[in-house]
């Protein structure tokens, strides 16, 4: 990604609205954007979600492929999830191999999802030692107007949550829903005018300094935490940003559970 | 082109597999300025294809080698979505995507006005989420819509289709099966207003009367398509 020059106005104005306790589109600090969750809305894949955030626009496909399990794992299936920004998503965004950006969001969604163990990689496994199943995720961004993050984190697991293990189409017995038993779900925090905000959009994200990304699972235990960009912040900063991504994460899930219809 | 005619997808009425005639296309729907960070932007569902185009700029060309003094510069990728087919599809470049984007390229170069804006490039981004057949006719198609919600001058759209043949029987605009298992596929990029042609490819085998009666499908589902792109350009308030 190209990094554009960041104006001294916008970090001062920035600045100045943070000081009244506003935000540059109006919202209020914990506030986020209009959200828009579609399930099954990609025919080729197996399992699929749209998320719509303001102006920030993702899909999530989930693919199926059979694998050889590890020699020190036998009994277990994998999951692979990466994240795609290519240059359609904006005007920053360049062709080429994946970018340090792109790679740190794949990975930090993979990692919430991944150790929260709502994908009981055992049942993954076909013949052990032999056959097992390998779950892919791919995340792809078509409009990238700040906070991928959350948007691929919500994108990520409705889809997974939708997903049918095509064994017919492998021949290895009859399709069945993959089990999902967990919604991690991730909130992001932007430090925005020396304060922290949620769900930054494009232009909070330029004129501001660090971030960190909160993924919680279904009892409010932590399951990833990504500290991004340069930037100082205090165990106090930590705390309520903490305190706000309990009760977000609560929120966001009883979204997914309610577009799931369970 | 498997051309394996043990496969029958036409029956004794004439009719195909998805229940159409020869000469009639899948179902298309168009819709303009579906990414809002773009400058111009389309979505063309085609079948089950799902193609999503963004433009960005004219914006300066860099780096400055590939500027060209008199003119802009187009930047045309295609690509398929990891998802977008039956088996996965590993994230990257490839020969094919490489040389659909230069096709395109081609194409699009011969109707925007690119002598308007020297020095400078215009991004042309095609993304396939979803693919059945035909997806660089769509995409094809779904950039010179984008083009125009984008603003940037051109001579005309540009409507492509593709006809070719199965079981012998020359039909327009192939869906999967037919493009798996049939004997021969043309694809074309056309000017609805003149009739002339800034695309052309074909593989397979057509006879003499089969190649013409093919590209007479494909001029003529042309002008069907053009209807469509022109509605949804003015009903996203272009004109």
């Amino acid at each position: 990604m190209s990094i554009p020059m960041v104006s001294k106005l916008l970090r001062a104005h920035l600045s100045e609205l943070a000081t009244n306790d506003q935000r540059i589109d109006g919202r209020g600090r914990w506030d986020g954007r209009d959200i828009s969750l579609e399930i099954d809305v990609l025919d080729r894949a197996e399992g699929s979600a749209k998320v719509t955030m303001g102006d920030t626009i993702v899909y999530a496909g989930v693919k199926f492929q059979l694998m050889t399990p590890y020699p020190d794992r036998p009994n277990e299936g994998g999951l692979m999830c990466g994240a795609e920004v290519r240059p359609v998503a904006g005007r920053n965004w360049e062709a080429g191999p994946p970018s340090a950006e792109s790679i740190e969001l794949g990975r930090v969604v993979d990692r919430g999802i991944r150790e929260s163990g709502c994908i009981d990689v055992n049942s993954l496994c076909i013949i052990p030692g032999e056959k097992a199943w390998q779950v892919i995720l791919d995340l792809f961004a078509i409009s990238d107007d700040g906070n991928l993050f959350d948007a691929f984190g919500l994108a990520a697991i409705a889809a997974l949550k939708t997903a049918i293990v095509p064994c017919e189409k492998f021949e290895v017995g009859e399709d069945y829903p993959l089990n999902v038993s967990k919604t991690p779900i991730m909130c992001s925090y932007h430090k925005v005018g020396n304060r922290f905000v949620y769900d930054a959009n494009a232009q909070e994200e330029l004129g501001g300094d660090e971030r960190i990304h909160i993924t919680l699972g279904d009892d409010n235990h932590v399951h990833s935490l990504q500290k991004g960009l340069k930037g100082i912040f205090s165990a106090d900063e930590f705390a309520e940003i903490m305190e706000r991504a309990k009760i977000k994460s609560s929120e966001l899930r009883k979204l997914v559970d309610s577009v799931l219809g369970d | 082109m498997g051309g394996y005619g043990d496969i029958q997808m036409i029956d004794e009425n004439g009719l195909r597999m998805d229940g159409r005639t020869a000469t009639q296309v899948r179902p298309i729907t168009i819709e303009t300025g579906v990414i809002p960070v773009a400058d111009g932007s389309c979505r063309m569902t085609w079948g089950t294809n799902d193609v999503v185009v963004a433009i960005y700029g004219p914006m300066e060309a860099h780096p400055r080698k590939i500027q060209r003094q008199d003119r802009a510069v187009l930047d045309v990728r295609y690509n398929m979505a990891p998802f977008s087919t039956s088996d996965r599809i590993r994230p990257g470049f490839n020969r094919r995507s490489r040389e659909i984007s230069k096709v395109t390229a081609d194409a699009l170069e011969s109707v925007v006005l690119l002598e308007l804006y020297p020095r400078s490039k215009i991004r042309v981004e095609i993304e396939v989420l979803c693919a059945e057949a035909g997806t660089r006719c769509v995409g094809l198609t779904a950039a010179s819509v984008a083009l125009a919600d984008a603003g940037i001058p051109m001579t005309d759209l540009v409507v492509s289709v593709a006809s070719g043949k199965v079981n012998d029987v020359v039909v327009c605009d192939l869906n999967k099966e037919e493009d798996n298992y049939g004997e021969a596929d043309l694809p074309m990029g056309v000017l609805p207003n003149s009739g002339e042609l800034v695309f052309l490819q074909m593989d397979g085998d057509l006879s003499p009367e089969e190649f013409q009666t093919a590209w007479d499908y494909n001029v003529q589902a042309a002008s069907e398509i053009h209807k469509i792109m022109v509605e949804a350009l003015r009903k996203g308030g272009v004109n």
